[in-house]
């Protein structure tokens, strides 16, 4: 009793997961998940997009995952679903293939001639064997499988080419479940991380975009060099990173890195991703020497160095150096030390007059960001060094081969389901009073429009053939 | 900028072709159709030289790239292969009467492409992420998918169409429209083609990403519509092939896709939209 009923449990829910039904219902809901995905933004958009909700109706889309739905466990039951009802489906269905795959019908069926075309059928005078041996001569140079059979009166011929387009259906199937096991394998054994990498510096680690994190490499990426090219307007050309891969110091691979041309170092591939700059060891000064042009004085300065000032007043620093603060372009902290009396520190520009137009009054007033604070000096950013950082994504993804092979499959199976088919052709040879009527006919896994031009074409190539042997 | 030209006067063909299409199934005389196919090849022949000197052209201002890089380029390429596609109908199947159907299609296509305030017909440099085969490969099977799916849209209005008629009728413009089950057969057909077009979008979509970014899918919101679009077009092919849905109910959701078709090629632009919250 208890072994009846879990049989028919476990009939139950094979018949479920080997229908289509809950197939096109999983897809549909797919889709209409897929749909809500993209109007709650996921992940980048989704903490703006909570603030705009009531609490309430936000702790319900926290607690069903909605703003990160790809990746809840509800979504990967959905995939679970897809899996289990494509493979129960396929094993459900791939017997009876197989069976109408490898059994070949008696070449002396009727039914393939019982809607015969008139136009497929004609009459010749050629000797019965020969005519045998002309049909059979031309079928095997165009079927792979040839069978024929004597019955009393009747000759029979039968041709099948094209079987293996049964097997289309299982590639494209199959090549769902290797795109889903490749993303798999893709998500639990890879990462997506990020890293900058300032010109002529060099780091081991890159820091996870999921947890924030470090990732260790194992090896080290140098950055040579980075370049960046723009076309006449003003938009960027080509962005280029030449970078050089060591492992314990020793250099191992040199490689130039572009948009859309990554380079790949133990199984971590890097790809251009941004780039910026950061600033470089030399500032460049003018001093103005009780305002006036005329006694200008350029210096070069490195941040943290003190230098003399020209009159021997005392000695000035640059203690801060930014490559862009608050919008108003570069910028550095100078520190004056009077021979005697306490240090200045004020904030010089370099572009004076934007500070001055953006930033408000009481600022600009204050002794801070005052460059001539101390007299008769005048302090200048004439201009900074700057150097190149590059911005790499770097991954690692050992799923994505086992994608593109599914990927490759899929098409390969599509084509073969949606193009070929299976034909078999039937030639039937009959005596009659006065010679031999030739009798053409077939069936077809899909798509009978070719086969009526198949047989169109196999009867005018057998009417060729017995014409010449009646010519001779 | 001879190319905008030639392709705005493409637009005015076009409208004759519908033109001239549309008087060949009222009237019934089968002389305007010849006149429709002949007006129809034109265009297709003027916009097929067009967008090869616009090819040139880019080269000759020193930012040479296949003319498929913005909107008002992909709507003048969706418009050629759907033209194209249907051409190829046109003389496989001898029947003219889709192209009343079709011809529509590509006119609004190029007109919205030409005179639409928003649109920049100007040959742009590319942004380096642009400048890659497999972007080329992505853009001219996506959009031989979108055609076959437009050609499915509107295979699936004339079947709707023809159920109107009836042997009483003697509406000619009914009457010349093929049988309900050539018109079903030649649908799902277009679906199939489409299907294997827009899979073959899709992977060189993601091959293209992953050599850029490096993922090969990341769920944004054009990728996710493909997808969805995708999604509807294979439940079509598993009930029509398992279920036996015939019909009404493949032209009925043939419909819907196309509608995720217009969606994903246009409509994700507002959706970018939505997501800028600033109020
Ligand atoms: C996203 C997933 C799927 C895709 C892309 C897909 C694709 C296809 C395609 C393209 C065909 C048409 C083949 C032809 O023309 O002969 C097909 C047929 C079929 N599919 Fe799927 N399929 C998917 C999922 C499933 C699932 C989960 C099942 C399980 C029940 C299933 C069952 C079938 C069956 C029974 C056929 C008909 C085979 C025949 O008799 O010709 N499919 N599928």
């Amino acid at each position: 009793m208890k072994k009846e009923k879990a049989k028919n449990r476990s009939n139950i829910i094979w018949t479920l997961f080997s229908s289509v039904k809950l197939t096109v219902t999983l897809l549909i809901i797919l889709a209409m998940v897929s749909v809500l995905g993209t109007l709650i933004p996921q992940t980048n958009g989704a903490a703006e997009f909570a603030k705009t909700l009531s609490p309430a109706l936000r702790q319900l889309f926290v607690s069903l995952d909605l703003f990160d739905m790809y990746h809840s466990l509800w979504f990967q039951m959905l995939m679970g679903l897809l899996t289990l009802n494509i493979i129960i489906c396929s094993l459900d269905r791939f017997p009876a293939t197989w069976k109408r795959f490898s059994k070949s019908p008696g070449p002396d069926r009727k039914k393939p001639f019982e809607r015969l075309a008139p136009e497929h059928t004609f009459a010749i005078h050629t000797p019965r064997t020969d005519a045998g041996s002309a049909v059979h001569d031309l079928l095997t140079s165009k079927y792979r499988k040839l069978r024929a059979k004597e019955t009393g009166a009747d000759h029979f011929f039968c041709g099948e080419r094209g079987g293996y387009s049964l097997f289309g259906v299982y590639l494209v199937h199959l090549s769902v479940l290797l795109i889903l096991v490749g993303a798999l394998v893709g998500s639990f054994f890879g990462f997506e991380a990020y890293v900058n990498v300032v010109e002529g510096e060099t780091v081991d680690t890159v820091i996870s975009r999921k947890t924030r994190t470090p990732i260790d490499l194992g090896f080290e990426v140098t950055c040579d060099d980075f370049s960046v090219d723009f076309y006449e307007n003003g938009t960027p050309k080509e962005y280029q990173s030449e970078v050089t891969f060591s492992v314990d110091g020793k250099k191992r691979m040199r490689e130039s890195i572009r948009v859309n041309h990554p380079a790949t170092f133990e199984g971590v591939t890097f790809y251009q991703s941004n780039y910026g700059t950061v600033p470089g060891n030399t500032v460049h000064l003018t001093l103005l020497k009780g305002g006036t042009e005329s006694e200008a004085i350029s210096l070069k300065a490195e941040p943290g160095k003190s230098l003399p000032l020209p009159g021997g007043e005392g000695t000035f620093s640059i203690i801060d150096l930014r490559a862009n603060i608050m919008d108003l372009g570069p910028a550095a902290m100078v520190s004056v030390q009077p021979r005697t009396g306490p240090a200045m520190e004020f904030w010089i520009f370099r572009h004076p007059e934007r500070a001055k137009s953006l930033l408000p009054p009481p600022m600009l007033n204050s002794p801070k960001f005052n460059a001539s604070a101390f007299a008769p000096y005048t302090f200048q950013l004439a201009g900074l060094d700057t150097r190149y950082f590059t911005g790499l994504q770097a991954n690692r993804d050992p799923g994505v081969s086992i994608v593109w092979m599914g990927c490759f499959l899929m098409v390969a199976g599509l084509f073969i389901s949606f193009f070929t088919s299976r034909q078999r052709v039937w030639v039937r040879l009959s005596k009659t009073k006065d010679g031999l009527s030739v009798a053409v006919a077939g069936t077809c896994s899909k798509n009978p429009v070719g086969l009526q031009r198949e047989l169109d074409r196999l009867t005018n190539h057998l009417k060729q053939i017995f014409q010449k042997d009646q010519a001779v | 900028m001879i190319n905008a030209i030639i392709l705005s006067y493409t637009t005015f063909i076009y409208f004759i072709a519908f033109f001239l299409y549309l008087l060949f199934m009222v009237m019934g005389r089968p002389f305007f159709g010849r006149l429709a196919t002949a007006a129809t090849l034109v265009g297709l022949v003027a916009q097929s030289f067009a967008i090869v000197l616009r090819w040139i052209e880019s080269y000759q201002l020193g930012i040479g790239h296949a003319p498929f890089s913005n909107l008002y380029e992909s709507l003048i390429f969706f418009t050629w292969t759907i033209i194209f596609l249907y051409m190829v109908v046109e003389w496989k199947t001898k029947n003219r009467t889709l192209g009343t159907f079709v011809t529509p299609l590509a006119f609004l296509a190029m007109a919205y492409a030409s005179f639409s305030p928003g649109i920049n017909s100007k040959i742009q440099p590319l942004v380096p992420a642009l400048k890659s085969n497999w972007l080329i490969s992505h853009v001219i099977t996506c959009f031989f998918g979108y055609a076959a799916f437009g050609l499915s849209f509107a295979l699936s209005i004339m079947y709707l169409l023809k159920r109107m008629d009836t042997p009483q009728k003697k509406n000619m413009f009914l009457k010349l429209i093929p049988a309900q089950d050539i018109l079903d057969e030649l649908n799902y057909q277009m679906i199939v083609i489409g299907f294997l077009m827009l899979t073959l979008g899709i992977i060189t979509g993601s091959v293209w990403a992953h050599s850029a970014w490096g993922s090969y899918w990341s769920w944004d919101p054009k990728e996710t519509w493909s997808l969805i679009t995708w999604l509807i077009y294979a439940s079509i092919i598993h009930s029509r092939l398992v279920r036996g849905w015939k019909g009404k109910k493949i032209a009925f959701l043939s419909f819907v896709g196309f509608c995720c078709v217009l969606f994903t090629y246009f409509g994700v632009n507002y959706l970018a939209g939505l997501h800028s919250y600033a109020k």
